[in-house]
């Protein structure tokens, strides 16, 4: 039995999945960074001024801190191209009615009013740099639930706000946290409050419209003791020619005995730089779970990180990353254990294919104090052809004497037996090639609600072979 | 208002990746040319080493340039040695009784006895990483080398051995071993790295001057040789250890590293397995017992290039007191090495709660035909049931911890090829393992 080539099996039809709406835009900054432009976005969000200070620092150290080095690419970025702040209509709406009908037209197309029609708790869809719909379930705001755009956040909520925003990713982290805090618009900001279940998962999607756009949303999640929330985030973008930078910041704050599960389905258009920093602080007994899958973007660069620093807090990580035709996938996680008893499990899972380099970086610290850690960190990648390239760098650190860390990977191909078996059982080898893929993928799928599990494999399905539906 | 000064200026405080000597200019390089009558080529060789040795930076992989530090080298005032050695090296390579087709000299017989050959196989460095600065080092500053040769065909029943000592306080030798082994040839060596004599006595408050040595072992394997080559390194507690191990393997060849860790206050070492010819293959195990203030840092990298390429890697690690180790293990699976079977693995027991282990075990692969592409790591304390089943048939809890832990690391001492060699490692691992016993006692 021959193996078909990728190459066959292959047609990327996304250009037909692509839209770009011509909006009028009612506030930008011009192109650039300079010193004003953080000025001219901190005045016109009326903000206070020790967020306009905290901008300032912020962008005095982007500016001085070098590019890293030790992913590759990064230089390609042109930051004098970008648009760092553009507001596409004037006010946060109220109801899906107000919203502008150009606007909801391309939500349209990606489904969220009849997803919203039907189990929604809340919406706060990113349309370029400000929440633009935003809806809280009255049963939500009757428990305490904040869920709003994080400007809003800061207006309505200054102490809370000001209490964590920056604490668990400071400015000075890496160079793009540090622009993100400079220029940062948009996102969501939740807070719930102490022994509150939400029952249903708090959904946010992001758009990324408008040519050469810098996204930098901010997104700031408390949950207050013995609180349990499911936050998912969905991207999906229009196709340009030039180069897009994506450079967002989460920080997840999970006090005593809660429960946070971030969940990201990242599928931005082939020409994003997707360099995202999301890290979670977990207090004592409590779990944080990201659950990350990443298809788009030309480059991604982003390990959700758990800092375990409470007794007892579990970190757990799944990782899915798709690396097609020029593209590279720079994912991975990082569990840092600052506490005795806490636990962390890592599950990563790769596919290259078509040229595309899928890369795991890791990191699992466990610090002096930190007795009684049990830690696991399992990564798996699967390569469709000799062109594309895999990459695994775990970083394991520890410095307690009764640790317990195992770690895995193995990488490898579709093998020949696999699909002549099902193929030996009625499946073309198309389809033989994708019931293999999903089901190395499937650790990542079966966490995910069912809607998004659904779209999710109809995204591997399209990046796999180009036949959606 | 000003008030004068009386703190003595304190000397800058080094940073992790400073250079802990500077001996290595171009002053030497020329001297070391000039005072021993070198060939023109060779003083060129040097110079153009020291080029490189000066352009490259400590550590020149991205990935690992948060895992160096030097801090604990302190040889600024370190002399190298030119024409004089630390008393007794080379007697093992007196009243050697070595077979037709085996050669173990000197570089300076060498050079006497086959000047191209010493050239062609010395010139442009071609058997050490271009990449490292250290490598660099050796390149450019050798005052010592060794060569072993074994003709096509020839295979050596007894093991060959080469003998390091350690450097003077104070000194550094930088030193250099060719392996050349032809087509279908077969040998085994184990090389000692011993301390020069019995501890220095030092008086209360005093502390010995560090002594740097700085050794290489340059393997080519010729089509369907067979190499094993154990190591055993003891150098004493002030010792600064560099070390590079750098092999091509060719055709079918087969190379196996035995590697054990133990001396030195700081180790930095490298090993490169470079798998070029089809069907080639390498092993390699290696062992630190790290105790006190020791760092290992340990790199090693191994390259599949030829089809059907076996590689298997195992490093263990077993760590007391303040004692660290980097293990740094990088696999490339070349586009051409299809059929490639690799595995890496990484292992660790901290003892001590002061103990510190990093792992990175990493893979770059281009090519998804494999066998076997993976690796796998894990760091645990001694294993309860372990020890609660030796002690279950009557074993001292402190006998079964050494049993279990010696257990851990013999996979490298079943692996030296010499009896007695073998045997000291053992008594080696044995006295290390009792002068460490008492802070494992506590921790347990």
């Amino acid at each position: 039995m021959t193996t078909p080539t990728t190459r066959e099996l292959v047609a990327d039809r996304r250009e037909q999945y692509a839209f770009h709406d011509d909006i009028v835009y009612l506030r930008e900054t011009g192109r650039g960074l300079t010193r004003e432009t953080v000025e001219e976005i901190s005045r016109f969000k009326e903000e206070p001024e020790w967020m306009l200070q905290m901008r300032l620092r912020a962008y005095e150290h982007f500016v001085k801190r070098p590019m890293p080095v030790w992913t590759d690419g990064l230089d390609k970025i042109d930051f004098d191209k970008i648009v760092y702040y553009r507001k596409p209509s004037e006010r946060e709406e109220k109801s899906w009615d107000d919203v502008p009908e150009q606007i909801k037209a391309t939500f349209e197309r990606l489904g969220i009013p009849e997803a919203e029609r039907k189990f929604l708790a809340g919406v706060g869809a990113q349309y370029d740099s400000e929440v633009v719909y935003h809806s809280v379930r009255e049963e939500l705001s009757k428990l305490g639930v904040v869920f709003m755009g994080t400007d809003q956040g800061l207006k309505e909520y200054p102490e809370l706000f000001k209490q964590h925003f920056g604490t668990v990713v400071p400015a000075e982290d890496n160079k793009f946290s540090a622009l993100n805090t400079a220029v940062w618009s948009g996102g969501s900001f939740v807070y719930v409050p102490k022994g509150v279940e939400v029952p249903l998962p708090l959904q946010a999607y992001f758009r990324i419209n408008g040519e050469n756009t810098g996204q930098f949303e901010r997104t700031l999640i408390v949950v207050d003791e013995g609180a349990k929330v499911h936050y998912i985030e969905g991207c999906t973008a229009p196709i340009y020619a030039t180069d897009s930078l994506h450079a967002a910041v989460v920080e997840v704050v999970a006090l005593p005995g809660s429960k946070v599960r971030y969940t990201t389905i990242q599928n931005w258009s082939n020409d994003v730089y997707n360099l995202v920093t999301k890290r979670a602080h977990a207090y004592e007994r409590s779990t944080v779970e990201w659950v990350d899958a990443n298809t788009g973007s030309r480059k991604t660069v982003k390990f959700p990180s758990i800092y375990l620093r409470g007794e007892g807090a579990r970190a757990e990580v799944i990782s899915v990353a798709v690396a097609g035709a020029g593209q590279h996938q720079d994912t991975g996680a990082k569990a840092i254990h600052l506490a005795p008893n806490t636990t962390s499990r890592i599950v990563s899972k790769s596919v290259s294919k078509d040229g595309g380099r899928a890369t795991y970086r890791g990191h699992l610290k466990v610090s002096p104090g930190s007795t009684g850690v049990v830690a696991s960190v399992r990564c798996d990648a699967l390569m469709l052809d000799d062109q594309s390239r895999s990459d695994t760098y775990p970083y394991i650190d520890i410095q307690e004497d009764d640790t317990t860390m195992t770690h895995e990977a193995t990488v490898g191909k579709i093998s020949a037996d696999q699909i002549f078996y099902l193929m030996s059982r009625g499946l073309t080898e198309n389809e033989a090639q994708n019931l293999v893929i999903q089901g190395f993928l499937e650790v990542f799928t079966k966490e995910l609600p069912m809607e998004y599990a659904i779209e999710f494999n109809r995204l591997v399905k399209l990046e796999m072979e180009g036949s959606l539906g | 208002m000003t008030t004068p000064s009386t703190a003595p200026a304190r000397p800058r405080r080094r940073a992790p990746a400073d250079l802990p000597f500077r001996f290595a200019d171009r002053g030497l390089a020329e001297t070391l040319a000039a005072e021993r009558d070198e060939p023109d080529w060779l003083r060129a060789e040097r110079i153009e080493a020291w080029t490189a040795f000066e352009a490259l930076p400590i550590e020149s992989n991205q990935l690992y340039t948060p895992y160096v530090d030097l801090r604990a080298a302190d040889l600024l005032e370190t002399r190298p040695y030119v024409t004089d050695a630390p008393a007794g090296l080379g007697e093992d390579l007196a009243d050697l009784d070595l077979p037709d087709g085996v050669r173990v000299e000197t570089f300076g017989q060498w050079y006497e006895r086959d000047p191209e050959g010493f050239r062609r196989a010395l010139e442009g460095g071609a058997t050490l990483p271009a990449d490292d600065k250290l490598a660099m080092l050796a390149r450019g500053f050798w005052s010592h080398g060794r060569h072993v040769e074994v003709a096509a065909g020839v295979a050596v029943h007894d093991a060959i051995r080469l003998r390091w000592l350690s450097a003077a306080p104070d000194r550094a030798l930088v030193s250099r071993t060719v392996i050349e082994l032809g087509a279908g040839a077969s040998a085994s060596v184990v090389e000692e790295e011993v301390p020069g004599g019995p501890p220095i006595a030092c008086a209360e408050g005093e502390r010995v001057p560090q002594g740097l040595f700085h050794g290489t072992t340059e393997v080519v394997l010729g089509e369907g040789a067979s190499l094993a080559l154990a190591s055993i390194q003891d150098h004493g507690p002030d010792q600064v250890v560099f070390q590079h191990r750098h092999a091509r393997i060719g055709e079918a060849a087969t190379l196996h590293w035995a590697l054990a860790q133990l001396g030195g206050r700081l180790v930095r070492s490298r090993v490169d397995n470079r798998l070029e010819g089809d069907r080639s293959s390498v092993e390699q195990v290696e062992i630190v017992f790290g105790a006190e203030e020791q760092l290992f840092d340990l790199t090693s990298y191994t390259r599949h290039v030829g089809r059907d390429t076996t590689g298997n890697l195992l490093s263990k690690g077993v760590l007391l007191d303040r004692s660290r180790s980097f293990m740094k293990g990088l696999i490339t699976i070349e586009r051409s090495a299809v059929g490639t079977d690799s595995f890496l693995g990484e292992f660790g027991m901290n003892l001590s709660k002061s103990a510190r282990a990093v792992a990175i075990p990493s893979l770059e692969i281009d090519q998804p035909d494999c066998r076997r592409a993976a690796h796998s790591s894990s760091v645990g304390p001694i294993d309860p049931t372990q020890l609660f089943y030796l002690e279950s048939r009557g074993i001292a809890p402190d006998e079964a911890r050494k049993f279990i832990v010696l257990g851990f690391l013999e996979p490298v001492v079943a692996a030296v090829p010499l009896e007695d060699a073998r045997d000291r490692l053992r008594e080696l691992l044995d006295a290390k393992w009792a002068a460490g016993l008492p802070s494992v006692a506590s921790a347990a």
